[in-house]
């Protein structure tokens, strides 16, 4: 073979190669490109963060949290704090059982400070169990404080004595987690003995001792504590709701 | 086997090992430039490119070599940069014409077209080992393409060295002094004394020690070759002919840069829109200090502790050459559901638990960060089977952090950090770069880093840091 045909033709045959698969490669890469910038946005999409909607929060429910939040001045800031027992039950639109039936699937979640007979003070047990409840957020929006008096005494003093509870968890969570999100999270509904009263399915639940774990001596209680109804109702009902409104 | 093609054999071998060099480093550049695209694809990492599924997951040696920053050069001045592979493809093809040429032209004898074959196949040789030592001592792990062009390069230098030797035998009787004759290693004007006077270069005379080597070379019989040199074996050298060949290589490289640079995707401002954040405040202090430059751009990065790819951008951002130029924070984002609701599984299982323990670290949270990316794949999997194993891992590492890791004040600092993720409605992945609040896209965070955060970088310096 004659030399400079077989240096000139090796020589452009391996060139023409190498320019060949590099134009195709960078040609085929471009042509992507264009597609998938010309492909409609939805194709684009990934998960974005969002807070948590698990599966119970059906439309119903979402329907009463919003208007029960929104008359109990959470969702707007500058409308006053709590939702009183009429409200609630306006706002509720339906029967105490009906109202208590939709916590029923936070059984995992919630939690029950039960005080002592006509007391709005928190014992250490309580406070345990409120931090330990409040610090489960998880990818909750909204923190409930349901409280409730039992029917012993009148009905003013039973409202007022329920607030107390409401407002004596509030108090304390402002104090142990200083948190500027904290008044838009937290909502309280205090329903005095009037309204959705916790039947004794609820002393399953997560719940504090009604009364002192030990005597002021050091001593065991004489007699252990209960969770009868009206132990029940003097309570605090806390939950993380773990619901997009 | 013929006496006709006995002595080409070496030659073929240089040739065949270039094809093979070819297919490894064309693969490579493939799946290089295919990710020119701004999207994800499967990569082929096999001794046998073609044979065996490629990794689609992004966890092989191969992708974890081909998104380092040592994979590509000019990365800052284009998108992607030049793939390393490209020239590499060019130089085998170019050793492949070189191989081919001498066999057609019937040059096997001539020891000046075998030494230049013998110098072209050290490139390869020479950019191989560096490449290994890299990915060995920087990367952590060598792809077996790249191993396939490290046996190419080695078998076609060692081919073109048979040739060579081979080519020395064809022209001269054996004996002890072939080696001195055919060992192309002594400088010109060295090798240039053999003759006995002063060279055509004018370097220093330097006769043989030995008189009788001296005369024994001066016996030899001239080569039939009217291009090779007269007596001396390989000297003096045609510089002449070795520039053009040069040259040819040299024309390889470039038109096969200059048609990638040419044709390759281009990048429009419109890429570069990818958001902002919308609540920036750190309100509830969960940020980790990674990087703190004083007067450094403020920049943003979202994580996760044991993710591969954050490792990945995090070293791909040292290397750039840029994280002196940045403030660097980093917001937590573990992917793993122990902690985070945004999952439905532990894409990072044990994520929770480190990402509590760099929360815990304060000031030391770069050395906890350091040692979760540097054991992530033997966090994850002891995690995988048992979610507290990732906590008393990091305990046994940093045994002060025991007190506040698990605990829930930690805990809820976490929450708010994930939180914080959902007011900024944030993707769920990691990693992001927010520079100055601004989004460096998705798929600007491995192969195109160093081009669009130093474009970044200049628009921010140009508004005066204003987002």
């Amino acid at each position: 073979m004659n030399p400079v045909v077989a240096h000139v033709g090796t020589g452009a045959g391996a060139l023409l190669l190498a320019c060949i698969l590099t134009g195709v490669w960078t040609g085929g890469a471009s042509s992507r490109l264009e597609q998938a910038q010309a492909a409609p946005p939805k194709d684009k999409q990934v998960a974005v963060a969002s807070a948590a909607d698990e599966g119970y929060c059906t439309k119903d429910l979402k329907q009463i949290l919003r208007r029960v939040l929104t008359s109990c001045g959470l969702v707007k800031k500058d409308q006053g704090r709590g939702c009183q027992p009429l409200e609630a039950k306006s706002v509720a639109a339906m029967s105490g059982g009906d109202f208590n039936a939709l916590f029923h699937p936070l059984a995992q979640r919630a939690s029950i400070i039960m005080f002592e007979k006509d007391k709005a003070e928190l014992d250490e047990s309580d406070l345990a169990l409120l931090q330990k409840t409040f610090s489960d957020q998880r990818g909750a929006s909204y923190f409930l404080v349901v409280s409730r008096a039992s029917p012993e005494g009148s009905v003013e003093h039973n409202r007022a004595l329920s607030e107390a509870r409401a407002t004596a968890v509030l108090d304390y969570l402002k104090a142990q987690f200083p948190d500027p999100d904290l008044e838009q999270e937290v909502g309280l509904l205090w329903l005095g003995e009037e309204f959705a009263q916790l039947d004794e399915e609820f002393c399953k639940w997560n719940h504090s001792q009604a009364g002192p774990a030990v005597a002021p001596d050091g001593a065991a209680p004489a007699e252990a504590p209960g969770c009868t109804t009206a132990e029940l109702n003097r309570s605090a009902f806390l939950a993380w709701i773990d619901c997009r409104l | 086997m013929s006496s006709t093609w006995k002595p080409r054999i070496p030659l073929l071998l240089v040739g065949l090992f270039a094809v093979l060099g070819a297919v490894f480093a064309g693969t490579s550049a493939a799946d290089y430039i295919a990710h020119l695209d701004r999207q994800m694809h499967a990569v082929t990492c096999s001794y046998f490119p073609g044979l065996g599924s490629p990794d689609a997951s992004g966890t092989s040696g191969c992708f974890t070599v081909m998104m380092s920053p040592y994979a590509a050069v000019l990365r800052a001045s284009t998108w992607g940069g030049l793939p390393i592979a490209l020239p590499a493809l060019a130089v085998f093809l170019f050793l492949l014409f070189k191989a081919l040429d001498t066999l057609l032209r019937k040059r096997e004898d001539d020891r000046h077209e075998t030494f230049f074959l013998v110098l072209a196949c050290l490139l390869p040789v020479v950019t191989s080992v560096i490449y290994w030592i890299v990915s060995v001592a920087v990367i952590g792990t060598v792809c077996k393409l790249c191993v396939g062009v490290y046996v190419a390069s080695f078998g076609a230098f060692g081919a073109a060295i048979a040739a060579h030797l081979r080519a020395g035998r064809a022209r001269r009787p054996r004996g002890v002094l072939e080696a001195l004759i055919t060992a192309p290693v002594l400088p010109a004007p060295a090798q240039a004394g053999y003759q006995g006077g002063p060279t055509a270069l004018g370097g220093p005379s330097s006769p043989p020690s030995d008189p009788g080597v001296a005369a024994a070379i001066a016996s030899l019989p001239p080569p039939p070759d009217e291009e090779a040199p007269p007596a001396a074996g390989l000297f003096p050298l045609p510089w002449g002919r070795y520039l053009a060949y040069f040259l040819e290589g040299v024309l390889f490289v470039g038109l096969c840069a200059l048609l990638y640079l040419a044709f390759k995707p281009g990048y429009t401002e419109e890429m570069a829109r990818c958001g902002k954040l919308l609540r920036p405040q750190d309100t509830y202090q969960t940020r980790l200090k990674l990087h703190p430059v004083p007067g450094g751009v403020r920049a943003l990065e979202v994580l996760d502790p044991l993710c591969p790819a954050c490792k990945g951008f995090h070293e791909r951002l040292e290397a750039s050459g840029l994280l002196g130029r940045l403030d660097l924070e980093a917001a937590l984002f573990p992917l793993d559901k122990e902690c985070n609701w945004m999952v439905t599984t532990s894409v990072h299982p044990g994520a929770c638990a480190v990402s509590e323990a760099l929360l815990c670290a304060g000031e030391r949270a770069p050395e906890v960060l350091a040692w979760s990316f540097e054991n992530h794949e033997s966090i994850r999997e002891r995690a995988k089977e048992d979610p507290a194993s990732a906590r008393a891992s990091v305990v046994k590492a940093f045994p002060a952090l025991a007190g506040c890791v698990g605990k829930p004040a930690v805990a809820a600092r976490l929450n708010k950090a994930l939180r914080w993720a959902v007011a900024n409605s944030l993707p769920v992945l990691t990693p992001q770069l927010y520079v100055q609040d601004q989004k460096l896209c998705d798929e600007d965070t491995d192969l195109g880093l160093e081009f669009t955060l130093t474009r970044l970088l200049a628009a921010r310096a140009q508004s005066g840091g204003k987002s």
